[in-house]
């Protein structure tokens, strides 16, 4: 199969469990290697990268998760700090983004919370700041609302739209009928490791 | 790489398995303490071997009727034993003793003891030919092309019994050497668990910081940096350990050997010199297993 997302274009995967939307998402992470194909990331051929050059990867693709993975003895702000942190950053450039990414998922007041203090759109907030505090080319998410409500999902979607607007690829895995039917962008469907449908400005499915 | 980060993150690891860190400095500090033992007792060997040595003698003693008839070592017999034995290598000086000088040199060693000196007499002492070896090896050569020659009682060599000395010295340094072996697999085991449960409890954390993009070496580096620390602070502890063996044990117990000059005094020079040693093997070697453990064990 092939599927091409262009540069700043918001996409998603659907498909029943174990249709490969994780696997996919895995797959651009170089979590998984591939048996056979390639899977490029702007420039980077995924599946040929050395473990010595996955970083280089990591740190231009972000993801978003469905448990929201945050670090529980690390504040709001902390966690976002941690994935500045590990590349390197300088602390000033730290304390400088941080407040600014928070402020931008709507965060601001609680840069001092602890994750177990918020709710849970509240942390998925936190995760997608920490996803994108580095500008990231991609944003992969995985069922981000799988865990969320109604409203809370469709806060949560928005502010996914938002980053898009900045110009940060977004691809999305998930079974929420009513984000993708009222999102109208472009749907890949995937049915046991094939693409059997793709949109441009497609529905969740029909009968469905 | 920011260093108060990896460094926090150090502390955290230490704090989070104190029970198995303590665990890992004392097997890591009573290994290397022996090993310092060890070396310690190496050191003093090779001291004792060197000063001992310069002081025996190999002795060819004379028959008795040379003994008795040849006090100033003027007979052809005699003068032919010495001038052979002097022309020998190895050789560095031959000193002719009379039975008259041996005498005297028996009488004032036992000075102590007026019975047995009432008891002995000259004629029970044979005059002797007392060599002095510069290299104390060559014994074997001389007993074997002097004994039975005419005018020639025996030979004997005093290093003899300082080897068997030195052997049974040697055998405390390789047993220690061997416990400290032993101590010292033990101490590689737990510090290779210890990074294996280090990493294990910190795989969230881990898993996030590689889906951040951190390298591996980054994430790995605060649990290399534990195993270091554990190696050097176990370092440290053996030669504290040290330090108090000798002032509560050592000068202690071998004060009146120390006296007498039959060892050589164990100084605190001796355990600086060999600290050095500790604490570098305590650092690698800790390093490297906890480099190899997180290669072979922990792949995030």
């Amino acid at each position: 199969m092939t599927i091409e997302v262009e540069k700043g274009e918001f996409a998603f995967l659907i498909g029943p469990s174990g249709s490969g939307k994780s696997t996919l998402l895995r797959l651009l992470l170089r979590e998984e290697v591939p048996s056979k194909g390639d899977v490029y990331v702007a420039d980077l051929n995924v599946s040929k990268l050395s473990q010595r050059r996955i970083p280089q990867l990591r740190q231009r693709v972000g993801c978003v998760f469905q448990d929201f993975r945050l670090l529980g003895n690390k504040t709001v702000s902390e966690n976002v700090a941690f994935a500045l942190e590990v590349i390197g950053k300088p602390r000033h450039t730290i304390r400088k983004v941080v407040p600014e990414v928070l402020d931008l998922v709507g965060l601001g007041g609680k840069a001092d919370r602890l994750p177990h203090e918020l709710s849970g759109g509240e942390q998925q907030r936190v995760a997608i700041a920490r996803a994108f505090v580095n500008r990231p080319l991609v944003l992969l998410a995985d069922e981000p609302t799988g865990n969320l409500d109604r409203d809370i999902s469709h806060e949560i979607m928005l502010l996914l739209e938002r980053i898009n607007r900045t110009g940060t690829t977004v691809l999305m895995a998930t079974h929420d009928h009513a984000i993708v039917d009222s999102m109208r962008r472009r749907v890949v469907e995937l049915h046991l490791g094939q693409v059997v449908r793709d949109e441009s400005r497609g529905v969740y499915g029909v009968g469905r | 790489m920011r260093a108060s980060f990896v460094f926090s993150e150090v502390a955290t690891g230490l704090r989070r398995n104190v029970t198995m860190t303590v665990a890992m400095i004392l097997t890591t500090a009573i290994s290397l303490g022996l090993l310092g033992g060890g070396l310690l007792v190496v050191r003093t060997i090779d001291r004792m071997q060197l000063e001992y040595y310069q002081r025996v003698e190999t002795v060819v003693y004379l028959s008795a009727d040379l003994s008795a008839n040849d006090p100033g070592c003027t007979s052809s017999t005699c003068s032919a034993l010495r001038g052979q034995l002097e022309s020998s290598p190895g050789v560095q000086s031959v000193i002719f003793e009379s039975r008259q000088a041996a005498f005297a040199r028996f009488q004032r060693i036992f000075q102590g003891q007026p019975e047995l000196l009432q008891l002995a007499r000259p004629e029970a002492l044979p005059a002797s030919l007392r060599v002095q070896l510069s290299d104390p090896s060559r014994f074997p050569d001389i007993a074997k092309a002097f004994s039975g020659r005419p005018g020639v009682d025996r030979v004997t060599d005093q290093g003899e019994y300082l080897r068997q000395l030195f052997r049974a010295l040697d055998g405390l340094r390789n047993a220690t050497f061997v416990i400290a072996l032993i101590q010292a697999l033990a101490a590689l085991l737990l510090i290779s668990n210890t990074v294996q449960l280090s990493a294990f409890t910190r795989r969230t954390e881990v898993g996030i910081m590689r889906l951040t993009g951190a390298s591996r070496w980054y994430t790995q580096l605060p649990f290399l940096l534990e195993a270091l620390f554990a190696g050097a602070a176990g370092g440290l502890l053996a030669i504290v350990g040290l330090v108090v063996g000798k002032v509560a044990f050592v000068d202690r117990v071998l004060a009146g050997v120390f006296e007498a000059a039959i060892v050589p005094r164990l100084g605190y020079d001796d355990i600086f010199s060999v600290a050095p040693i500790l604490l570098l093997v305590g650092a690698v070697v800790a390093a490297l297993t906890g480099y190899l453990t997180l290669r072979l064990y922990v792949r995030t």
